[in-house]
């Protein structure tokens, strides 16, 4: 890691509560949990009973897993089994909705992100997001990438770090001659990788994708898988994407989440299967992921 | 075949490079395992061609390695046709490399098959003229073999027919190999008749493999099996 992101999650300017700061933990179990998974990689967040509520709603019902770096994770499953409201939690993006309430643990290189002092401004620098629809800035190439770098007080070579932003989201050559123009000359896939490449240029560690690619041709689309190839040398992605054939292409592991009915009849998501996408799309454990997976989902 | 013509995994468009790489490392594994089934069954004829009785617990032991790495490439086939969604040229491809890793696994269980017989006999007899057979045909089916491995390497749509070809010859040999021991076997004794029989049945078959082989590299790159007329019927994979 760089120094600058080094910078702390829980910041001195932070609570009011005087608490102090929560020392990194790494559970004790780690190295089991990741013999269990069948990976050397190292665990990047650690999802335990995670439960998210909006007001009276249960969304997500005790999810718990691991996510490991430098890889894909995809999240799939039907339209309300909280894929995206599970994803939102990885970078605070649910303290935004009213009545939201996060429970259990959500750990990020041992730091419990909803810990007390944890500020989540830098929780989003250093874990980025890619929304479904491309939604570039009203303002040139340039601008978009250079706004977010600016504002997190970055102090070195604006113009080489876009470049290097372009380049890394296979942008580059194309625009590299009208950097000037506004974002919305670019088309829909051009203006996704622009997006991507606005999420890097603030150095994160971690690019979270709501259905990046739900809104392009099929062209674009395996761009942006391609892409996502070359991105997870350097970041670790999570993504949500209703098209499981995209998660089988372009993910390492793949969490399979279901709606299920409460004891009061409310639908509610849940884990039903967290593997090694290869494991999942071939052998599944769960009937209910072999079911939804093969289309003959109920 | 102009429409469906098929340039092979290694040329492929740079769009799904992840995928292409894929191909090609599926192609190599099955280039690989077609030379180490080569290699063994070119270890199993020198054995049974110098009575090394001592090679035989290595021809087992290929067979080993060669039986994990079909394991490993079959399951691997199947992870990618789960999880690309392969259609056409890398259909083709992908399903017929499901079928090549069977024909090399069994052909090398042949090879094995081969030295069985020869431990069972303790040697085979020392009638010149029939040991001259055997060489020649432990040669021309490991050589047709070889071929099969080659086809794999340049995807050349004529494989199938060539193979064929190379076939015949195998064919050939065996016959002259059947009427020798027909003659002989009244002097190398009647077991010695029935296991050189067998060897001569497993070579000609590992031949057969071979050009089914030869014939699915012609179907991924054509998109059709060889014309009937160059195949005999038992031989449609």
């Amino acid at each position: 890691m760089t120094a600058d992101a080094d910078r702390a999650l829980i910041g001195d300017t932070g609570p009011e509560t005087g608490e102090p700061p929560t020392p990194p933990r790494f559970s004790l179990d780690m190295a089991a949990r990741r013999q269990a998974a069948g990976t050397d990689a190292a665990v990047m967040f650690e999802v335990d009973d995670l439960n998210v509520h909006y007001g009276d709603f249960h969304a997500v019902f005790d999810v718990s897993l691991d996510i490991y770096e430098r890889q894909i994770t995809s999240f799939i499953g039907p339209s309300g089994c909280g894929k995206s409201t599970m994803l939102r939690c990885f970078n605070r993006m649910n303290d935004l909705i009213e009545g939201a309430r996060v429970t259990g643990r959500l750990r990020y290189h041992g730091t419990d992100l909803y810990g007390p002092g944890v500020d989540p401004v830098e929780v989003r620098r250093r874990i980025g997001m890619v929304f479904q629809k491309p939604n570039p800035f009203p303002k040139s190439i340039h601008e978009n990438i250079a706004f977010g770098p600016r504002i997190t007080g970055f102090k070195g070579d604006v113009d080489g770090l876009i470049e290097d932003s372009l380049r890394r989201a296979a942008l580059w050559d194309e625009v590299k001659d009208k950097l000037a123009e506004s974002a919305y000359a670019l088309s829909g896939g051009q203006q996704q990788r622009l997006c991507i490449a606005r999420a890097i240029a603030t150095n994160p560690d971690v690019v979270l994708m709501d259905e990046p690619c739900s809104a392009l041709d099929p062209i674009a689309t395996l761009r942006i898988e391609e892409l996502m190839q070359e991105l997870k040398e350097t970041y670790t992605i999570i993504i949500v994407t209703h098209n499981m054939q995209q998660a089988a292409r372009v993910s390492d592991r793949t969490a399979f989440f279901n709606v299920q009915l409460n004891e009061r009849g409310q639908r509610m998501g849940r884990l039903v299967e967290y593997a090694p996408t290869g494991k999942l799309f071939t052998r599944p454990d769960q009937r209910a992921t072999e079911d939804y997976i093969t289309g003959r989902f109920g | 075949m102009t429409g469906s013509q098929y340039y092979g995994p290694l040329l492929g468009p740079e769009a799904r490079s992840h995928f292409d790489e894929q191909l090609s490392l599926t192609r190599q594994g099955l280039i690989e395992l077609g030379s180490l089934v080569t290699e063994n069954l070119r270890l199993a004829g020198e054995a049974m061609q110098e009575n090394r009785l001592d090679l035989i617990p290595e021809v087992r032991k290929a067979d080993l390695a060669i039986n994990e790495r079909y394991y490993e490439l079959e399951r691997r086939t199947f992870e990618i046709l789960a999880r690309q969604q392969p259609v056409a040229g890398d259909l083709r491809f992908l399903v017929s490399a499901t079928r090549i890793v069977y024909e090399q696994e069994r052909s090398g269980d042949l090879a094995v098959n081969c030295v069985n017989m020869l431990e069972r006999l303790s040697g085979f007899p020392d009638l010149p003229l029939l040991r001259s057979l055997l060489t020649q045909l432990v040669d021309a089916s490991a050589h047709t073999f070889q071929m099969s491995v080659d086809a794999l390497e340049s995807m050349d749509p004529e494989s199938g027919v060539r193979l064929d070809r190379a076939d015949n010859e195998v064919d050939t040999l065996v016959s002259l190999f059947y009427a020798e021991i027909g003659k002989q076997a009244e002097t190398m004794g009647l077991e010695s008749a029935i296991a050189l029989s067998r060897v001569g049945r497993y070579l000609e078959r590992i031949a057969d493999h071979a050009v089914n082989i030869g014939e699915h590299v012609t179907y991924v790159v054509t998109a059709e099996f060889p014309k009937p007329d160059h195949v005999t019927p038992s031989d449609r994979p």
